[in-house]
């Protein structure tokens, strides 16, 4: 992409994007009532954080634009940079599938984590110390993503404040805020790119989901020792079941085939006789 | 656009249903329908039926969106008769069903279906996505049940260098992550989403805020959406096979994947094969497909590119132009 036009022309935005996106914020806000709504920062909530970002990238793109016109190649360079960074803070809260990390859920790791597991509930006291282990993995790969994300966020900052140019300015309309806003956009997917394609990033990604699988794998299993002291059902006697019910259905279809000669397209008769034997089966 | 007109365009959208083209379910297996299309036009010579095999992580109907963003329109009227596999939403009872079950019994049985119905020995199978794999595979098992095989951004060889998916993959412990149970639609949103999270989670907001109010964009925004992210769970056991075998293994590539005890074998696909590739797919690189051309053996195969993205391959206007009468121009003589 080109460096931005240099001139100005006009300081007239001629269509101004950041009421029509507060009036529609107000909008949504209205028809979802909700605490998250309200905050305009909660991701599961439809449009409010783009929306709030879109507001500040508006406004700060006006004072960028509106400023270089008049200010020196000096200041319009620290325009730039404050515009980036306060970019790169927009996003640093972005919601991405690491960020929730285990919330609530986690288990703190205590002083037992380490301590050696002796007596009647040895087994027990091992389980809650790998769960607090898997659970300090699982945050620790959370903060080295979040670290990495940080991180792309500066060096897209720095290719934005670049592609601004020394005096990077132009007629302060709706097509330049617009253009700004996709130039940061390329160089916030570019620096991701090189990021997420990186070994660290693979890494703390897999660490990340390795780790939340062993403390999810633990805490179920605690919870279905508690099922088993009450005698409700749990997960994995479901499974077994199923595991039998598979099996047996399996039996049925290997006893349903004939021994006939296989025609041209025996694959799909044979299945299909398969498949009824299955549907007999099944409620 | 003002915020009122896109909130009132977006609100009269919101309940705006996908699907155009009129259906009929002919066959059922589980939680599986077998559809087949009504025509529109007066069928193409030869009138082998095309069966269509969709991905098991996203919806069909994304194949007969609306009407001038429908894939299967452009095929109805360029005359073929037209089959749409719908696998549904699996849940906690479908955890253990398997790539064999998915390739050698439902799969099996909508093509014995068609096949019965029109007394054929073999029809036309269109593979999408990830059901471009499954046709493979059911190509390489049951090679005279199918007459021509065409792949759709088909992924092939899982380990091309822009293959992103495919890097975060490497090191997860498949079988720890899915355990017993199925994959969430939703985490596997939250994965799809992150491959280029700054165009897919904000500047496709900031562009629907951007543009004109005009009811059929909108419509054709929220549609796209709904679909999105209306993703089934996956089938634990499939999940892990197609993650472990595919992704992590490259097993198609390297010829050493075996379903239900027996070998895929690709390098033997003698058939007409026809391999559609997005340029700028984000998802399927167009590497990864391209590989399938240097695997099969078959001499009658054809590979076209178009300069679009892996869901602009559905969805967008030069699709619709371009797409369908590619493939009904492959079919005729074949």
């Amino acid at each position: 992409m080109q460096p931005f036009a240099v001139r100005m022309e006009s300081r007239i935005v001629d269509h101004d994007l950041w009421r029509q996106w507060q009036a529609f914020a107000a909008l949504l806000s209205s028809a979802n009532p909700t605490p998250q709504a309200r905050s305009g920062r909660d991701g599961g909530v439809g449009f409010a954080p783009f929306i709030d970002a879109a507001e500040r990238f508006t406004a700060a793109a006006r004072a960028i634009l509106d400023g270089a016109g008049n200010a020196s190649a000096r200041t319009a360079d620290e325009a730039a940079r404050t515009f980036s960074d306060f970019l790169r803070e927009q996003f640093a809260d972005f919601q991405m599938p690491w960020s929730a990390g285990l919330g609530a859920a986690g288990i703190q790791p205590g002083p037992m984590e380490n301590s050696p597991a002796i007596g009647s509930s040895r087994e027990h006291q091992q389980r809650w110390q790998r769960t607090a282990e898997a659970w300090r993995r699982t945050d620790d790969a959370r903060r080295r993503l979040q670290r990495l994300w940080s991180d792309t966020l500066s060096e897209a900052a720095i290719a934005f404040a670049a592609r601004l140019g020394p005096a990077g300015a132009a007629a302060v309309s709706a097509e330049a805020v617009r253009k700004l806003y996709d130039s940061w956009i390329e160089c916030a997917e570019e620096a991701y790119a090189r990021a997420a394609h990186g070994d660290a990033f693979c890494e703390a990604l897999s660490e990340f989901v390795n780790a939340s699988s062993q403390w999810r794998r633990e805490v179920q299993a605690s919870i279905e020792h508690s099922a088993k002291l009450l005698d409700l059902p749990t997960r994995s006697e479901i499974n077994t079941l199923t595991r039998r019910l598979r099996s047996v259905e399996e039996q049925l279809r290997a006893a349903s085939k004939t021994p006939k000669p296989r025609a041209p397209a025996s694959g799909a008769k044979r299945a299909s006789g398969a498949k009824r034997a299955r549907r007999r089966v099944k409620p | 656009m003002t915020g009122a007109a896109l909130y009132a365009a977006l609100a009269a959208a919101s309940h705006c249903a996908a699907g155009c083209s009129q259906k009929e379910a002919v066959w059922h297996s589980g939680k599986l329908t077998l559809y087949r299309y009504r025509p529109i036009a007066r069928p193409a010579a030869g009138g082998v039926p095309l069966l269509i095999v969709y991905a098991l992580v996203n919806r069909p109907y994304m194949m007969d969106l609306q009407e001038d963003r429908s894939l299967i329109r452009g095929l109805l009227a360029s005359g073929l008769d037209v089959y749409l596999i719908d696998w549904g939403y699996p849940d906690g009872a479908d955890r253990f069903t398997t790539l064999a079950d998915y390739i050698d019994d439902y799969l099996v049985g909508c093509v014995d279906y068609v096949l019965k119905t029109h007394r054929l020995n073999a029809l036309n199978m269109l593979g999408v996505c990830q059901g471009g794999v499954l046709s493979l595979c059911f190509t390489a098992l049951h090679p005279k049940c199918v007459r021509n095989l065409i792949t759709m951004v088909t992924p092939v060889d899982f380990q091309s260098p822009a293959d992103l998916l495919s890097k975060w993959a490497s090191k997860i412990d498949v079988a720890a992550w899915v355990g017993d149970g199925n994959v969430s639609g939703d985490v596997l949103n939250q994965l799809f989403l992150s491959l280029m999270p700054f165009r897919l989670m904000h500047q496709k907001y900031v562009d629907l805020l951007a543009g004109s109010p005009d009811r059929e964009r909108i419509e054709n925004f929220m549609r796209v959406e709904q679909w999105i992210f209306d993703s089934p769970d996956q089938a634990g056991a499939a999940f892990r096979e197609f993650v472990i075998w595919f992704y992590q293994e490259n097993r198609l590539v390297k010829n050493r994947l075996e379903i239900g005890g027996r070998k895929v074998d690709i390098h033997a696909l003698q058939l007409p094969m026809l391999n559609l590739i997005g340029k700028k797919d984000h998802l399927v690189p167009p590497a990864a497909s391209a590989a399938l051309q240097r695997l099969v053996g078959s001499d009658d195969y054809t590979m076209l590119e178009f300069d679009l993205g892996h869901i602009g391959m559905y969805v967008s206007a030069r699709a619709q132009r371009e797409v369908p009468a590619a493939i009904a121009r492959w079919l005729a003589p074949r």
